[in-house]
């Protein structure tokens, strides 16, 4: 039974199991009163478990004192799980599987002003890549990234915050009912893979230490030089960055093509019809 | 207005993007790492607090310590690199601190408490400095706490093993056992005791 240790948290974080357990129960819930398909279902599970796979198991341990397993646990945070749940578009059924006083809150909040412009500004397309790429430069700073890697507070705020703005910017994007027509939500996939290419390869390129902290608190494996360790760190952000893009505008593409006819009939006025 | 744009989000995304990598660039050219200076660390780590067992078979707590400014270093005995550097440069710090040095007290916390018995640990932390220097072991639970308290790479149970993984970084302690100071191994004598004799000072 030696891979039940596994499971055991290496920091347990009583906030993450509470959350993950409310939105499984969410949706589970609404599961019940709205019909989602079987893909749907799993790829909710799947990226829900991954999320809190790789925050409360011991690949923790790994992510805390090897800068590629760091990488690897913020590409699952802030890119696959929330792609996967949102690509589930769970939204209704969530909603769904909230009791009445829950749904009269939600409903309550979304007719609240500052809520709703408050929702406006961090859905607008420019906040929100910014935001996107910005977060993964902050934590990259080699100075920030010392810091967040010693203090625990600051650890967890740093997933947290990667996985809420994974969750909010792949919603935004991946979403056809979220309000934006297809085209900007490409441009906003589009607008986030040079930024994320361009640390990546800033990383894998240098070849000073640019992150003591895991020599200084010693590395999880101990073959890897603090270099070699860099580089597939830089690797991980330059390549999964990119092709999570990508992903998102051929799931986007796809979506359209499946929409076009009917869009298309009724848009525009017979006459302005292309090809008639 | 933004939104009603739908057949050309470009130009505004473009800029957008431009800003953010030259601002992500400035920022990382900012950040170089200070050379000369010592990681402060303040507020960022927990008080010191342990229970183990001291080379000389005494049960020892952090408030044994409190008074001295405690330089923490994990490692073994068998260790044949970075502990014996990091044992011998915190000895040879000693002098660069005057007759302040007696208020200091270094602490090498065993990561493989099967081998380094007391005695063990009692003869390789004198050969270092007989007065200074205390070596500390404790049961497995015991040092991975202390360990994950202040975020050392550590997977206890592999005792047979000469390459247990382990930090170089030289935890500071005040008197009053917050943490302060991270001495990497490229730090020199001079800046650590210009760092360290301000923390002695307060101990009055």
């Amino acid at each position: 039974m030696m891979w039940l240790q596994w499971l055991i948290p290496w920091e347990a974080s009583a906030s993450i199991l509470f959350v993950t357990i409310l939105t499984a129960s969410l949706f589970v819930r609404g599961c019940r009163k709205i019909k989602q398909s079987l893909p749907q279902k799993i790829a909710f599970g799947v990226g829900l478990l991954s999320m809190y796979a790789v925050t409360q198991t011991q690949a923790d341990y790994f992510a805390e004192h090897e800068f590629f397993v760091h990488q690897l646990q913020n590409a699952v945070l802030h890119h696959i799980g929330p792609f996967l749940i949102v690509l589930a578009g769970p939204k209704d059924t969530l909603f769904a599987g909230l009791p009445i006083t829950g749904k009269r809150l939600i409903v309550g909040l979304s007719h609240w002003l500052p809520a709703q412009a408050l929702v406006k500004l961090l859905f607008h397309p420019v906040a929100a890549v910014l935001m996107f790429a910005g977060l993964i430069v902050f934590w990259l700073l080699p100075s920030v990234h010392f810091i967040a890697m010693l203090d625990w507070r600051l650890y967890r705020l740093m997933n947290w915050s990667m996985a809420l703005n994974g969750l909010m910017f792949w919603g935004a994007v991946l979403n056809s009912k979220a309000g934006r027509s297809a085209g900007c939500r490409i441009a906003m996939m589009l607008a986030v893979i040079p930024p994320q290419i361009l640390i990546g390869a800033i990383i894998f390129f240098t070849v000073r230490e640019l992150y003591p902290i895991y020599t200084l608190c010693g590395r999880a494996f101990a073959g890897i030089s603090s270099i070699a360790d860099q580089q597939i760190g830089g690797l991980i952000l330059w390549t999964q960055g990119a092709m999570m893009g990508i992903a998102g505008i051929l799931i986007v593409i796809q979506q359209e093509l499946r929409q076009s006819p009917s869009a298309v009939d009724t848009r525009l006025p017979v006459e302005k019809r292309p090809g008639l | 207005m933004f939104t009603r744009q739908f057949g050309n989000p470009g130009p505004v995304l473009v800029r957008a993007l431009l800003f953010a990598a030259l601002a992500g660039l400035m920022a990382a050219g900012c950040d170089l790492p200070k050379q000369g200076r010592l990681h402060d660390i303040s507020g960022h780590l927990p008080n010191l607090q342990f229970s183990l067992k001291s080379d000389t078979g005494q049960a020892v707590t952090n408030f044994t310590y409190r008074g001295y400014v405690v330089f923490l270093f994990f490692g073994f005995t068998h260790c044949h690199d970075e502990c014996p550097t990091a044992m011998s440069r915190l000895a040879a710090l000693l002098p660069h601190l005057g007759d302040k040095a007696k208020d200091v007290r270094i602490l090498f916390v065993t990561l493989n408490p099967d081998r380094d018995t007391p005695e063990i640990l009692h003869r390789y932390a004198t050969t270092f400095d007989p007065v200074h220097a205390i070596g500390l072991t404790g049961n497995e639970d015991e040092i991975e706490g202390l360990v994950k308290r202040y975020r050392i790479a550590y997977r206890p149970g592999k005792s047979d093993s000469d390459d247990i993984v382990h930090s170089v970084a030289v935890y500071v302690f005040d008197p009053e056992g917050r943490a302060r100071l991270l001495i990497r191994p490229e730090d020199s004598n001079e800046a650590v005791a210009n760092a360290v004799l301000p923390l002695l000072n307060s101990a009055g």
